[in-house]
């Protein structure tokens, strides 16, 4: 299957290509108060609203940095819900071996050798309404 | 006068004597025939004649012989009031006349005698008061004398402490000449040494002018490339920009090229392609950066030192203007220090040359001191004689006036006419 491979929260995290709306760059999502710190605010891209995730922050703990955030935005699209992660560093589509259970995150290995963490758009969003409390 | 000596009046006594026996015996004759009777009448008669004539003559002489001697006598017991009778006109009369000029002579002798002895009285009696002023004032003299001695010995070693203080003056004065004179040497070389330095640092200071110019020159290309740079790294920034919108657009190819599937592989290939270019041109892009980065960094320290230099040249060139300043002050000072030092060594060597005028008149002075000192001891042994010869002279005089007494009392013993 083909997969989207970014780096962030020092992992290669992957996500199935297809969910993948488009990478957008030199947007500045708006804050939206009173939200978790990982929650950079919204963006508006063609018609559709997209709450901004950083990846880094939300899978880290608090520990992102500026330095760990690229200028891009990823936009994910998927069962009638939109999501941007911001990652550290894109690297891009990979084809990696089809696994029996893509609901769940697995580790894979790709063909230069790196460990992959595959993750669902579910699993970020499960990881966003496991947040007890806000910033 | 008309004088008649003893031996014409013995003559004529015989004479008369002769004629007298001639008488006698012619008378005798007459009278008697019997010539031895006669001869014997007229020689009784002669002799009786004789013994009268005789006796006669010798009272008249034994009689003022007398009264010479009883004059003589009372002259003798200092009685010279006495006038000699003068009695004859024979030879004694001479002894007469003779005698009253010596008793006259005497008398005025024995009368500037007392004169004399009244004087000499007189005058041994001032004797002895001078004689006790002049002691006294030997004394002084004396002590005086002793006084100026033991000053003159004081101002003896005072003079040669003087004169060897003096002599150690002359001699740190001689060095201080000679030292004066040789930073005078010194100072003219400085004066030289400092003109040199003046030109050197007006040279100095043009040839930083021509480094500040050329700098100036130089470093225009260096700020043209700094502006190139800014330029270069514009592009740059362009160029990132293009490759990161290309690396953004292929990603989304990608991501199309996927939702396509099978048909959209080739696409995937041609997007992830230039995927691969755009990151290629990125990481050259960032290369270039890097370098344009370094060379900007370059520049700017190139830029910066230029900047520094050129401030530094700048600075240099005050300084170096203050040290010309500083060089012509110092070339002022120095000709003062030189003029000063050498009017310190003409005052050095006037100074020697006085201390030396002064030196020799201590030297003068120290010799009239000696001199001097000699002289009062000298003096304190002239002093000394002096008062054993008044003392000497004390005992002439008391002898002088012991005389003069006894001048005073022998003479009272004559006794002159009128006193």
């Amino acid at each position: 299957m083909d997969c989207f491979i970014f780096e962030s929260a020092r992992k290669h995290l992957g996500i199935e290509a297809h969910y993948i709306h488009r990478i957008v760059d030199s947007v500045k999502p708006a804050p939206i108060p009173l939200l978790p710190s990982c929650h950079a605010g919204i963006i508006y891209d063609r018609g559709d609203l997209f709450d901004v995730i950083d990846v880094g922050r939300l899978l880290d703990k608090g520990s992102s940095s500026p330095s760990d955030k690229s200028p891009y935005v990823i936009l994910l699209k998927w069962n009638q819900r939109k999501l941007g992660l911001i990652p550290k560093r894109i690297i891009g589509i990979k084809w990696v071996q089809d696994t029996a259970d893509t609901a769940t995150s697995q580790t894979v290995f790709t063909s230069e050798g790196r460990t992959i963490q595959l993750i669902t758009p579910e699993e970020i969003w499960k990881l966003l309404s496991d947040l007890l409390y806000g910033p | 006068m008309n004088r008649t000596s003893i031996k014409n009046k013995l003559i004529l006594s015989f004479l008369a004597l002769l004629l007298i026996v001639l008488v006698v015996v012619g008378a005798a004759q007459q009278v008697t025939d019997n010539v031895i009777t006669a001869l014997a009448v007229s020689a009784a008669l002669a002799l009786a004649a004789g013994i009268v004539f005789g006796g006669i003559f010798s009272r008249s002489i034994v009689r003022r012989l007398n009264s010479l001697s009883s004059v003589a006598k009372e002259i003798s017991h200092g009685d010279l009031s006495k006038e000699i009778p003068f009695l004859s006109k024979d030879e004694i009369r001479d002894l007469e006349e003779v005698f009253s000029a010596m008793v006259t002579d005497l008398r005025g002798i024995i009368s500037e005698i007392q004169q004399v002895s009244t004087q000499v009285e007189k005058t041994a009696k001032e004797l002895g008061v001078q004689i006790d002023k002049v002691l006294i004032s030997s004394r002084e003299i004396d002590g005086s004398a002793l006084a100026i001695a033991k000053g003159s010995e004081a101002q003896s070693l005072i003079v040669q402490k003087t004169s060897l203080i003096l002599d150690k003056s002359l001699e740190q004065m001689d060095e201080a000449a000679a030292q004066s004179a040789q930073t005078a040497s010194k100072a003219n070389e400085a004066r030289l040494k400092t003109e040199a330095g003046e030109a050197n640092a007006r040279e100095t200071l043009h040839y930083l002018e021509e480094v500040l110019k050329q700098t100036s020159e130089n470093a225009k290309p260096i700020y043209r490339l700094s502006g190139k740079v800014e330029k270069i790294k514009m592009v740059m920034n362009v160029i990132e920009e293009l490759s990161q919108k290309t690396d953004l657009l292929s990603l989304n190819a990608s991501i199309e090229a996927t939702r396509a599937g099978e048909m959209g592989k080739g696409f995937a290939l041609v997007a992830n392609e230039i995927r691969n270019m755009a990151e290629n041109s990125k990481n050259s892009s960032h290369e270039i950066r890097s370098i344009v980065d370094d060379i900007f960094e370059d520049n700017k320290a190139v830029a910066a030192a230029l900047r520094k230099s050129e401030e530094d040249i700048a600075k240099g060139r005050t300084i170096i203007h203050g040290i010309v300043g500083t060089f012509g002050e110092m070339l002022s000072g120095v000709k003062e220090i030189s003029a000063e030092v050498k009017e310190v060594g003409d005052v050095a060597r006037k100074q020697v040359k006085e201390i030396s005028g002064l030196l020799n008149q201590f030297q003068e002075l120290s010799r009239l001191a000696q001199e001097n000192f000699v002289s009062t001891q000298k003096t304190t042994i002239g002093a000394k004689h002096q008062k054993e010869e008044i003392q000497e002279m004390v005992r002439a005089a008391n002898a002088l006036n012991a005389l003069s007494q006894k001048m005073m009392k022998t003479q009272q013993r004559f006794r002159l006419r009128g006193t």
